[in-house]
């Protein structure tokens, strides 16, 4: 007894000479940003990391175990909802929106395409508590985890003795999900100086600087506010993005401004998933911008690409595809659970 | 030597504990000057009706004292979840220490705009208390839910749920009291005097900020007093 406290705390004494710890900070290249999210409310650790991806994948968080986050955001699709304009939740309901691909998530301001929710820790709530997402309660949710061995031993891992909270739940969903970090496709690869762009990627690097850059900011290729970028409302949702949640005119059809990493994985395009092809979504910007009373200002000149400019464009965009990223065995289902993944 | 300085320690603790007697707020929820129960009938006057009692939980935060309107010490636990079913939660303990003078103590109803924004927290703020909002991120300040025969709602169901961290919907409520020295200090909560005047028939759900929220959220000035000792 004396001496393994003993032990227990040499470790402690030469960890922290080294400056080891249980907890683990986030790998991101040195031309990324600072993270909005605040690490201090939640330290990453690795059983917090793999207690967030158990959860990710597990039906349980859903009212009849039958849908789980990744039904709708798959680790292959870039963590979106491919073959679906609209997500498609329990009992074969489908949603409002388009499911967002996830990633960098960790220099987000704001989450879902109107901004609804302030705080990645407070996001999966909405999917948890949606009638037609998954119909379940996070009280619900905790009373289901308490009652299965293999989740008592995952949260005691990652958050020592204490009883499965509701803010525990959040708290490892969003430690996974801080993980998702894109930043290994070619444009990496060429920031880093270990490749290059050839001529036709360089004449489209430019043409996105000129015309895509002050919304879609690299290096993250977004800038994370919100915008009208022109779209004609679809009178089947009527959805008004941001003015639902200000009720402002002036917030009337801003949406979220998407990265434009990883499209080649994550299509269909837009917050109601209405382009399946990238051609088409710059065609709309070419030609098919719709004047309304809160279009971004940029856009009141209409963009001119030629059809060399647009394959230039595409070309350009293709380097953000991170195949690195979307193959990840780290992300991806958690094999060394149980064999049942409903069990 | 050992037992010497557990014996001198033990005194201590003893001597110091029979000097102070355990402080205490005490929220004390009223209905037509009554103690309020959930689910016993009442009669509110400005309907003309009867009316049952539901659900009552709500936040208080941030409690401090002065003296003179000088600061002179807070909770360190900044947000207490008060919730009519559990009796335990209508007492808020003030482990301060009693030779601090003050004449004044304040507080908010709600949680504060920082705390709206950072995130996941355990304890009071723990999700699972169900005073989170899930479609759109914001603390539930306040939730009040009943029946009354003058609700025209689906099963006379009323429920104002007040909440909003953001403007134009900015609702916590900041309250003074001036108060007297004393170990025990009785909140009262008038909760037929927060439903006086509303229209039952027209005005029986609020569940997301806006004006109703926020006009509704001024009524806690009026009707938080300082009780009786008792
Ligand atoms: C039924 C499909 C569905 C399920 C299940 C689902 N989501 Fe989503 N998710 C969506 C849709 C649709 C949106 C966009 C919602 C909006 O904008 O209103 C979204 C948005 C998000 C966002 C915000 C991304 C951004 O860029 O703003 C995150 C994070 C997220 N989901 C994580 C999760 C987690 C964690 C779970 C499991 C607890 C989950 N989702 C379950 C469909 C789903
Ligand atoms: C004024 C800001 C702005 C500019 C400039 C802009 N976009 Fe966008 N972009 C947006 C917004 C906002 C959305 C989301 C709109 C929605 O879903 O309603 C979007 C969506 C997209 C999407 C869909 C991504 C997805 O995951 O659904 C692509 C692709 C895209 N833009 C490419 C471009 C390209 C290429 C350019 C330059 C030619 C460009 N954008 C210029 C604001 C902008």
């Amino acid at each position: 007894m004396k001496n393994s406290r003993s032990y227990v705390i040499l470790v402690v004494l030469i960890a922290t000479a080294f400056g080891f710890s249980k907890y683990q900070d986030l790998q991101y290249p040195d031309y990324f940003p600072v993270p909005e999210y605040n690490f201090d409310n939640n330290r990453l650790s690795d059983e917090g990391i793999e207690l967030g991806r158990n959860l990710f994948y597990d039906p349980i968080l859903s009212r009849d175990n039958s849908v789980s986050c990744a039904s709708c955001h798959s680790p292959y699709n870039a963590f979106a909802h491919t073959d679906h304009d609209l997500s498609h939740g329990i009992d074969d309901q489908i949603g409002t929106r388009n499911a967002p691909a996830l990633f960098n998530l960790a220099w987000q301001k704001s989450f879902m395409w109107d901004g609804a929710i302030n705080h990645l820790d407070m996001q999966a709530l909405a999917p948890i508590s949606h009638s037609g997402e998954m119909d379940e309660s996070i009280q619900n949710v905790v009373l289901k985890l308490q009652q299965k061995e293999r989740y008592l031993h995952l949260f005691k891992e990652a958050f020592g003795d204490t009883p499965i909270s509701g803010a525990h739940v959040l708290k490892a969903l969003s430690q996974f999900q801080l993980t998702l970090i894109s930043a290994n496709s070619k444009y990496d690869k060429v920031k880093h100086g270990s490749d290059l762009f050839n001529e036709q990627e360089n004449k489209g690097y430019a043409l996105f600087k000129a015309n895509c850059n002050s919304c879609h900011t690299e290096p993250l290729f977004s800038n994370y506010s919100f915008a009208n970028n022109g779209l004609i409302v679809d009178t089947t949702l009527n959805d008004f993005g941001k003015y639902a949640i200000t009720k402002q005119s002036k917030d009337s059809l801003l949406f979220k401004v998407p990265s434009l990493r990883n499209l080649k994985f994550s299509s269909p395009y837009m917050h109601d998933g209405r382009f399946r092809r990238l051609n088409e979504v710059l065609n709309h910007y070419t030609s098919e911008i719709i004047n309304t009373e809160t279009l971004d200002p940029q856009f009141e000149q209409s963009i001119a690409l030629s059809s060399n400019d647009k394959a230039d464009l595409m070309a350009f965009l293709q380097t953000l595809n991170d195949t690195d990223f979307v193959f990840d065995p780290k992300h991806q289902f958690p094999l060394n659970k149980s064999k049942n993944p409903k069990e | 030597m050992k037992h010497c300085c557990i014996l001198i320690l033990f005194l201590i603790s003893f001597t110091s504990q029979s000097q102070n007697d355990p402080e205490l707020i005490q929220i004390n929820p009223l209905f037509n000057n009554e103690h309020l129960e959930l689910n016993k009938p009442y009669f509110l006057a400005s309907v003309n009706d009867s009316i049952k009692i539901e659900t009552l939980k709500f936040f208080i935060s941030n409690v401090q004292f002065f003296q003179d309107e000088k600061l002179i010490d807070s909770l360190s636990k900044k947000q207490h979840l008060i919730d009519l079913e559990k009796e335990k939660s209508l007492q808020i303990e003030m482990s301060r220490s009693n030779r601090l003078r003050y004449n004044m103590i304040k507080f908010s109803v709600g949680i504060d705009s920082i705390t709206n924004v950072s995130g996941v927290f355990g304890g009071d703020l723990d999700p699972t208390n169900g005073m989170y909002w899930t479609w759109q991120s914001g603390y539930v300040n306040f939730k009040l839910e009943g029946k009354s025969e003058a609700c025209s709602a689906r099963n006379n169901f009323f429920q104002y749920h007040l909440g909003g961290y953001q403007a134009p919907y900015k609702t916590i409520s900041n309250i003074e009291l001036k108060v007297s020295q004393q170990n025990l200090i009785v909140i009262n909560f008038k909760i037929d005097a927060f439903l006086n005047g509303i229209d039952l028939a027209k005005s029986h759900s609020v569940m997301s900020p806006n004006d109703t929220a926020v006009a509704l959220s001024k009524r806690f000035q009026k009707i938080i007093t300082i009780g009786d000792e008792k």
